[in-house]
């Protein structure tokens, strides 16, 4: 492949407008914030010094002085030796004291640059620039992470970058500069409630919470007997309001959440470099920027809460970013389902496949939802019941006629989710009911098919069709297919590579050269 | 009805034997461990014709999967693409291109040597587009690679 990649290497690209020759530092007042970086990463040996410190009554503090002193001295060391060029159409990161590593990259392979800042960082007015190239392998300790550059100079730098990989886009008014697709409004906050961050931090602190109690020995303390007293008088009436209290908590939390990442949100799309960027955050912000040429798609997340009160979101099919930082692709966070469709028919350039109508899967496909849903449901309810007959008790059948009835509800909307269709050479997929998606794949970008089928499937004549890519989670699938259909879409889809493998009328290979023999 | 037909190339026989002894050596492995769970804890009383029949289960499994999935093995090597068919319950029928083809992969492990065998891995930019043919003869998996590595790079592009 080498050979390949080297033709394509774009020879003839355009100078950077500054070539940057010279190692560069960090700025310098980076020296506020690695101290304060290292001293919070040391932070529980730090504390756990302290209690040493104090359990052997050593008066003189050594010890602790040497949990704060190293930290800096760490941090110090960290600034001073790490520095970074852009030098021959490359960018060259060089750190660490006793091992030095230089980590180089070709400026045309960046794929993605982001900017974030710490609330230490804005203060001082600086940002992190991540340059994103795709590699699987990035190094432990943060890959080309330029940790600390004055902020005008990180977008400066971004520009830079973003611009040396681009082809410059169509630029009909030939003006270029920055066009705003949507930024953030209050209203947004009302779909917080309905995503299951307020459940995580709920969770979280909880978890928390019961530890810290556990610890201090609050559940040892607690008299049985002052439970059941407690349960006789308020009984039934308590559950309701706890549960109400709770609710309140992690709606309150989510709400809180979605400010804290999503204030100040604001995704824009500029020329001539064409490139998308997304703004973000109130305390720590990120921008991310998504070079044109990178994207392959747009996925409409339509999980069950938010298609309640007609929400979504909307993040990108991005090649070159990495799967684990998934949260950069983002592109619009939960928000009105009307500006998801706008903003994904403006990063897809046609509004066709946001709308279109989906192919319907058939009877069969419909069927298996209902089965997968109901089948491990139908089991726990029969356990239920089995144990509500020998006990002789109400609630496990209550409980088990509840499961039951989710489980169809499930069903249903999972039978409805699923849907696929082929609209102006975009491949949409739509599946799933709790975690809904669309998912719009443009069919230059699929790099190849698989069509899986279960024994099961088979006897339905179904199969999942999954398109591969290089971007985003790297597939997309559509699944409970019949089969000519599945077969069909990808001989259109992509047109030339599956043809050679139909099956004729009368059963003999067509086409396809003989292999090795 | 528009359906696929099968990749034209079945894999090595010895692949079958290769297969059931592993499946063999497996179910062996599990069924002792099972066996010394059942006779050393108290809580699952041992009997001795559920003993017979989970030792009858792997059997079969050890006969039965090995020719299954050879009837299901196939693969096809075209100027154009890649095509294969793998697995026994769950079948899998994957098609690349040649042009999006990143690395070929040829590997002969431990086991399969043992049978003249090896395995041919074709990656692309995707997590979910490998292609693994196993079961080959070596020498023509090695024919193989020669061949794939000069068709894909008779393509220009990154492959993605």
């Amino acid at each position: 492949m080498t050979e390949g990649e080297q033709a394509q290497a774009p020879v003839p690209a355009p100078p950077p407008p500054e070539t940057e020759t010279e190692w560069l530092r960090l700025d310098p007042r980076m020296l506020l914030v690695h101290p304060v970086r290292e001293v919070l990463r040391f932070l529980p040996v730090i504390i756990g010094l302290f209690v040493a410190g104090a359990a052997t009554r050593d008066g003189t503090g050594r010890l602790q002085l040497l949990g704060i002193l190293v930290p800096v001295a760490l941090g110090l060391v960290r600034y001073w030796t790490t520095s970074y060029r852009i030098h021959a159409d490359r960018v060259e990161l060089r750190r660490g004291l006793l091992s030095t590593s230089t980590l180089a990259t070709p400026l045309d392979r960046v794929r993605t640059v982001d900017l974030t800042a710490s609330p230490i960082q804005r203060v001082l007015g600086l940002s992190t620039v991540r340059i994103g190239t795709g590699t699987a392998a990035r190094l432990d300790d943060g890959g080309l992470d330029l940790d600390g550059l004055p902020t005008p100079r990180a977008r400066a730098l971004r520009q830079q970058l973003l611009t040396s990989i681009a082809t410059p886009a169509a630029d009909p008014e030939g003006t270029g500069g920055e066009r705003l697709v949507a930024r953030f409004e209050p209203g947004w906050l009302r779909f917080a409630p309905f995503t299951s961050a307020g459940f995580v931090i709920a969770a979280g602190l909880i978890g928390v919470g019961s530890q810290v109690l556990d610890q201090v020995g609050f559940f040892e303390d607690v008299d049985e007997a002052a439970w059941e007293g407690l349960w006789a008088r308020v009984g039934v009436v308590a559950v309701p309001v706890v549960v109400l209290g709770l609710g309140v908590l992690v709606a309150a939390f989510a709400v809180l959440g979605y400010l804290l990442t999503n204030g100040n949100f604001a995704v824009s799309h500029t020329l001539p470099d064409g490139s998308w960027h997304v703004r973000r955050g109130v305390l720590t912000t990120r921008e991310t920027s998504l070079d044109d040429d990178r994207l392959r798609g747009v996925s409409l997340g339509e999980p069950l809460g938010l298609r309640l009160v007609r929400g979504g979101r909307l993040s990108a099919i991005v090649t070159g970013l990495d799967r684990s930082e998934s949260g950069s692709s983002a592109l619009l966070p939960p928000t009105p389902r009307a500006l998801v469709q706008r903003v994904a028919a403006e990063v897809v350039g046609t509004a066709e496949p946001v709308h279109a109508r989906l192919v319907d899967h058939g009877p069969r496909a419909r069927a298996r939802r209902y089965v997968r849903a109901m089948v491990p449901a139908v089991a726990v309810a029969a356990v239920l019941v089995t144990a509500a007959a020998v006990d002789g008790l109400v609630w496990p059948a209550v409980l088990a006629a509840v499961v039951v009835l989710a489980a169809l509800g499930l069903g249903h909307d999972r039978a409805r989710s699923l849907g696929h269709a082929l609209v102006d050479g975009w491949l949409v997929a739509r599946s799933g009911s709790l975690t809904r998606r669309r998912d719009l794949l443009a069919t230059e970008a699929v790099i190849g098919w698989n069509l899986r089928s279960t024994w099961f499937q088979r006897r339905a004549g179904l199969v999942t069709l999954v398109a591969t890519t290089a971007g985003g989670r790297q597939w997309v699938a559509i699944p409970d297919v019949p089969e000519p259909v599945a077969v069909e879409v990808a001989v259109n889809a992509v047109p030339g590579l599956v043809d050679q493998f139909l099956a004729t009328d009368r059963g003999l290979p067509a086409g396809g050269t003989a292999p090795v023999r | 009805m528009t359906t696929l037909r099968e990749p034209s190339e079945r894999v090595d026989r010895r692949a079958v034997l290769m297969w059931t002894l592993g499946a063999l050596g497996n179910s062996v492995f599990t069924y002792v461990v099972l066996l010394v769970v059942a006779l050393v804890w108290d809580a699952v009383p041992f009997r001795w014709w559920a003993a017979v029949l989970v030792a009858l289960a792997f059997a079969v499994y050890s006969v039965l999967m090995p020719r299954w999935r050879y009837a299901v093995h196939r693969w096809e090597v075209t100027d154009t693409a890649v095509h294969t068919q793998v697995g026994w319950w769950s079948i899998e029928r994957r098609i690349a291109p040649m042009s999006r083809i990143q690395t070929v992969d040829y590997e002969e492990g431990a086991f399969a040597r043992l049978f003249g065998l090896a395995a041919v891995t074709v990656t692309t930019a995707s997590a979910a587009g490998a292609i693994a043919i196993e079961g080959l003869d070596k020498h023509l998996a090695r024919r193989l690679v020669d061949q794939l590595t000069v068709r894909a790079d008779a393509v220009a592009g990154d492959a993605t």
